[in-house]
């Protein structure tokens, strides 16, 4: 009974604490449009928000709750557990559920998809560098996608390669290793584990940001930009109608005319002026933080447990 | 509000005739307005009850609200311009889309206008980065008749 009070009182916190964030980031996040940054930078503060929530959650949970109830609770006590904390726990592993389920339907669809996709391909190039194989595969695979998330694969359609230069091609594949290095495919993964009415915009902003990063990480010179351009409005012709599943980044994404507007005013000078903001950045505050928690422990645990109290009363 | 839109009208304004269309305008310019108030500035020359007449009809469309004040009312615009334009078009969209017996003839009709627009869009991108490639290439050129002319 003891372990089950634990488990319910931990679960109730998570769920509650879980909603709270994602719905103060689903008011707050537009803040983040203010920022001027570079879009790298701004792709992944949009990524860290999103799963901000569900980290915090998770982990003042672990850190916090469950130390608190093991040290604090008396376990001679048979304390009867309220209709509060069992329906809210119950919420918790229906959202926990709701969560497993959706990453493994993407999965699965995803696998489906991909393996049809994949039929009659054959590799085009090997990268030693990322350990991708690109796959030239036939006309009714999307122009340009990087597939999967364990084992990236760039998928290049006949189409594509008849269509595209030598120089576009180069390219083009050059921004889809942007996203396999970015790993955007298990970002899209993550936000499907963690559900939240309100959060579509939030992860639209992602991924628009996250295309002009990968855009930025393709390009070094002008010459390159305009060939990504070219590219861009030449695939933009031979998208499929067919819906693409989660874990895959096509190429042809986004608003093309407002990516090709940026592509086309591409300066070399410019690229250098957005501020990065590297995720080094944050270790002086976590340390601090870190330093507040361990002289703080024993106090914020005694804290924890009265608010747990409250909440199972 | 619904009946004050035709799909064969104007693609962003409610089907209104110019009187009621220019008595709108004057309603958004003001905020709001009571008929002695709209003809005082003398911009309109119609009658007294030839107004009173228009803004009830626009009344009656769903397009203003209003409220008693002495003998008179006073009239609002119930949407912003803007909003009126979102909504026509939405409404224009779903009458297009239930006219047909086929449910998804209009709606290949709709895909057909954006695919048109789409290419429309895809052309001008296109003449956008062709420009930029040759205006590149010039850059390039004149480098190096200049770096030639340098080594001459």
């Amino acid at each position: 009974m003891f372990a089950l009070r634990g488990i319910a009182v931990s679960l109730t916190f998570f769920v509650l604490l879980y909603s709270l964030l994602s719905a103060l980031v689903v008011v707050a996040w537009r803040s983040l449009k203010l920022v001027h940054a570079a879009e790298k930078s701004l792709a992944g503060l949009l990524f860290a928000l999103r799963v901000l929530p569900l980290a915090a959650s998770v982990v003042i949970t672990f850190a916090f709750v469950v130390p608190s109830f093991q040290l604090l609770e008396p376990r001679s006590i048979d304390e009867g557990m309220g209709a509060m904390p069992l329906s809210l726990g119950v919420c918790a592993l229906l959202l926990i559920a709701c969560g497993c389920f959706r990453v493994i339907t993407a999965q699965t669809k995803t696998s489906r998809v991909v393996a049809r996709w994949l039929e009659g391909a054959h590799p085009l190039d090997v990268d030693a560098n990322t350990q991708t194989v690109t796959f030239r595969s036939r006309c009714e695979a999307p122009p340009l996608t990087l597939v999967g998330v364990r084992k990236p694969r760039v998928l290049v359609s006949e189409s594509t390669v008849a269509l595209l230069s030598h120089d576009e091609l180069h390219i083009a594949l050059k921004h889809e290793l942007a996203h396999m290095q970015s790993r955007d495919n298990l970002k899209k993964l993550v936000f499907r584990f963690c559900p939240f009415p309100g959060m579509a915009k939030l992860e639209s902003a992602w991924s628009q940001t996250a295309e002009l990063a990968a855009d930025d990480a393709a390009v070094s010179k002008l010459d390159d930009a305009v060939d990504l351009a070219a590219a861009l409005v030449k695939l933009s012709r031979l998208v499929p109608v067919e819906a693409a599943p989660v874990c895959t980044v096509g190429f042809v994404t986004g608003s093309i005319s407002a990516r090709v507007a940026r592509l086309l005013a591409w300066d070399e000078a410019g690229k250098a002026q957005p501020m990065r903001i590297r995720p080094w950045y944050a270790i002086p505050s976590v340390l601090v933080a870190l330093l507040c928690v361990f002289v703080t422990y024993g106090p914020t645990l005694a804290l924890t447990h009265e608010v747990t109290e409250w909440l199972v009363r | 509000m619904t009946k004050a839109f035709s799909i064969f009208g104007s693609s962003s304004r409610p089907q209104l005739g110019p009187f009621e269309q220019q008595l709108l305008q004057e309603l958004w310019s003001h905020g709001s307005a009571t008929v002695r108030e709209l003809l005082a500035d003398g911009r309109i020359s119609q009658a007294y009850t030839t107004v009173m007449t228009t803004v009830d009809r626009l009344y009656k469309k769903g397009l203003l609200d209003r409220v008693a004040e002495g003998r008179a009312f006073r009239y609002t615009p119930r949407h912003t311009p803007e909003e009126l334009q979102r909504v026509t078009a939405l409404e224009n969209i779903r009458q297009l889309l239930g006219s047909g017996d086929a449910s998804s003839l209009p709606l290949s009709y709709l895909v057909e206008a954006l695919s048109v627009h789409d290419a429309q869009l895809l052309d001008e991108l296109q003449l956008l980065v062709e420009r930029k490639r040759r205006e590149l290439q010039s850059r390039k050129n004149k480098a190096r008749e200049s770096n030639g002319r340098e080594q001459h």
